[in-house]
């Protein structure tokens, strides 16, 4: 390999490093004012359907039920379905309890058990049974703020508006892992408000996410076979031109994975299915699609193939490049400031400066400035680990599990 | 679309990216500023080095002169390391950044040549056990001269385990420096990659077992 195409292909991936951030950079700029507010309250409050599948949720169902239960909207507004998808625990039991009780209370909390068929399956099967004129799917090991439907449903005042996501957080804990999670859950939120100034939100999370009812006879209900079917369903309805918003000021809390291993699993799983997702949504990088085609899919691809490039790259300089030069790098390292030495203090830099505005842009968050700097210095890089087992997985053809 | 945040986003990156560039090339110019303030201060060392020598070779004493070794040995060895660094910040430039500046490359064989010679007369002197290796290649006309070049590294780094010192002198033949081509003179060295280990010659290509075997035997 030529060494001069080497550093070309340095400067392209520095040149489209440095346009990301100078692009998000502006957008929050333009944005600053407007990313915490959202549309005026109609005052109308119309019924809301809340879709939660579960399965062996046992632990976390009771609080996710609560919180449910203790939404700042009307009751006979409110409907409540709840999925078991074949739970081997009490999760039945816990439900049906907790239904008892609130249908006393005057909720219309129903609970139907079904055979064990995945997430996906088990959402479409509540979403068939819904009435209201927008639905909520929830996952059952999430709780939510009493204000987060009051905040989400007046950006449907846009009739092209069809799903509204909300600020998915961690709550703060003592765990190490959990609180480099809760940075992370941070600076996604903060990436995604900023993209939906730009019609770009990739994905209606899991946790929490409000739809409006009639989307899903357009485009069709979750993908059942999907692993990341969250994501799918953000991309089909804005396949059909429909708008996502973001919401930071609606507030749900999710239990993220306590363990590395748990972790490795559960980002593997977002890597592969995402990757398949833009792949099966590349007809979507058209001007038709705005931002979302012609900037945002893009740059996934984009974005992974410099990655992989970079590791490439690297892999060249330590075991294919002559011996002397690999030689000469090893002996002259920190003694020559280069290209590569600026790119690796500007990505540090601008990733501590974007996580640190990130974090400080939720105000009553408060994150111990050891996490930031934990997050930039080190879990950031699991991405690493993250891609280069998806493509191991890839490759081998290796089934797809939770 | 949001054109004019792409329009902005683009023209501050072309200012910042063509900024960086030129950033970069005031920093590879101050790296070959910095070689050549390097290689001059260890030209002043060497000399000093060398003016010690020749007092002592004046006074006419052997018992003096072999008493100033460790002087001497401990005063090589840090100015050798010092030249080597210097050689690998070059060859940096040269090999991995392709920079080439030939008035530096000679300036750099004319410190690498004094160093040799010293450290010639003072293995000599102090009875030093020291292996002086010269790698004779080109960077115009060598198919062979980067293997040749890996090879030596690796059997010096070997030996090196094993307690054997191999001092190591690189010259590009071909590149019209004045003291390199003495030294080719001397040596009588007409093809590359050529070595000469303790002042004998070895044409040709070497792997590291038969380098390693040829010091054995030089010693």
């Amino acid at each position: 390999m030529d060494i001069d195409f080497v550093l070309l292909i340095n400067y392209v991936i520095a040149f489209i490093t440095l346009f990301s951030v100078n692009f998000f950079i502006l957008l929050y700029f333009k944005h600053k004012d407007s990313y915490l507010t959202r549309p005026d309250d109609s005052g109308i409050r119309p019924k809301v359907s809340i879709v939660i599948p579960a399965y062996n949720e046992g632990m976390y169902l009771e609080q996710c039920l609560q919180s449910v239960l203790s939404l700042d909207y009307p009751k006979e507004k409110l409907e409540i379905i709840m999925v078991d998808d074949g739970s081997t625990d009490d999760t039945c039991k816990i439900a049906k309890n907790i239904a008892a009780s609130a249908e006393q209370s005057g909720f219309n909390f129903r609970v139907f058990t079904k055979e064990n068929k995945g997430k996906g399956a088990a959402l479409n099967f509540g979403i068939a049974k819904i009435s209201g004129e927008f639905v909520a799917t929830m996952d059952a090991d999430s709780y939510l703020s009493p204000n987060v439907l009051l905040e989400m449903l007046p950006y449907f005042e846009d009739k092209n508006t069809m799903a509204v996501t909300p600020a998915v957080k961690i709550a703060p804990t003592r765990s190490w892992l959990k609180e480099l999670q809760r940075v992370e859950y941070l600076m996604i939120l903060f990436s995604r408000k900023i993209l939906s100034f730009v019609d770009s939100v990739p994905v209606t999370p899991g946790p929490f996410s409000l739809f409006r009812s009639s989307v899903f006879s357009v485009v069709g209900g979750f993908d059942e076979k999907n692993l990341v079917e969250d994501q799918e369903i953000a991309l089909r309805i804005q396949s059909h031109n429909f708008k996502i918003h973001s919401s930071l000021t609606a507030e749900v809390y999710t239990e993220p994975p306590a363990g590395i291993g748990e972790l490795l699993k559960q980002r593997v799983r977002w890597q592969r299915g995402g990757v398949r997702n833009y792949w099966h949504y590349r007809k979507m990088i058209k001007p038709e699609y705005g931002d979302f085609g012609m900037y945002f899919i893009p740059m996934n691809f984009i974005a992974l193939a410099a990655f992989f490039t970079i590791i490439g790259l690297l892999l060249y300089s330590f075991f294919i490049a002559p011996y002397y030069v690999r030689y000469i790098w090893v002996q002259t390292l920190g003694m020559n400031i280069d290209l590569f030495t600026f790119l690796v203090i500007f990505v540090v830099l601008s990733t501590t400066i974007f996580v640190s505005v990130a974090v400080k842009s939720f105000k009553g968050e408060k994150v111990n400035p050891i996490y930031i700097l934990s997050f930039v210095a080190f879990y950031w890089y699991l991405m690493f680990g993250y891609n280069i087992l998806m493509l191991i997985k890839e490759l081998r053809q290796e089934a797809f599990s939770w | 679309m949001s054109w004019s945040i792409y329009g902005v986003a683009l023209a501050l990156s072309i200012v910042m990216f063509l900024l960086g560039i030129y950033v970069g090339q005031i920093v590879d110019s101050s790296s070959k500023t910095d070689i050549s303030k390097d290689i001059s201060a260890l030209s002043q060392q060497m000399a000093s080095v060398q003016l010690l020598l020749l007092a002592d070779s004046t006074q006419n004493n052997a018992s003096s002169a072999t008493s100033f070794c460790p002087v001497y040995l401990s005063q090589l060895s840090a100015i050798d390391h010092q030249v080597e660094d210097v050689g690998y910040r070059l060859s940096y430039l040269e090999d991995v950044k392709h920079l080439y500046d030939n008035d530096l490359k000679k300036q750099y064989f004319l410190l690498e040549a004094q160093s040799y010679f010293l450290s010639k007369k003072v293995k000599t002197l102090c009875n030093e056990n020291s292996v002086l290796l010269i790698n004779f290649y080109s960077n115009s006309n060598c198919a062979k001269c980067n293997d040749q070049g890996a090879e030596i590294l690796k059997a010096r780094d070997e030996l090196l385990d094993k307690k054997v010192k191999v001092k190591l002198f690189s010259f590009d033949g071909d590149l019209g420096s004045p003291v390199a081509d003495a030294l080719k003179n001397q040596y009588g060295v007409t093809s590359y990659p050529s070595i000469v280990i303790n002042d004998s010659l070895y044409p040709g290509y070497y792997d590291k077992t038969q380098l390693e075997k040829l010091i054995a035997g030089s010693k």
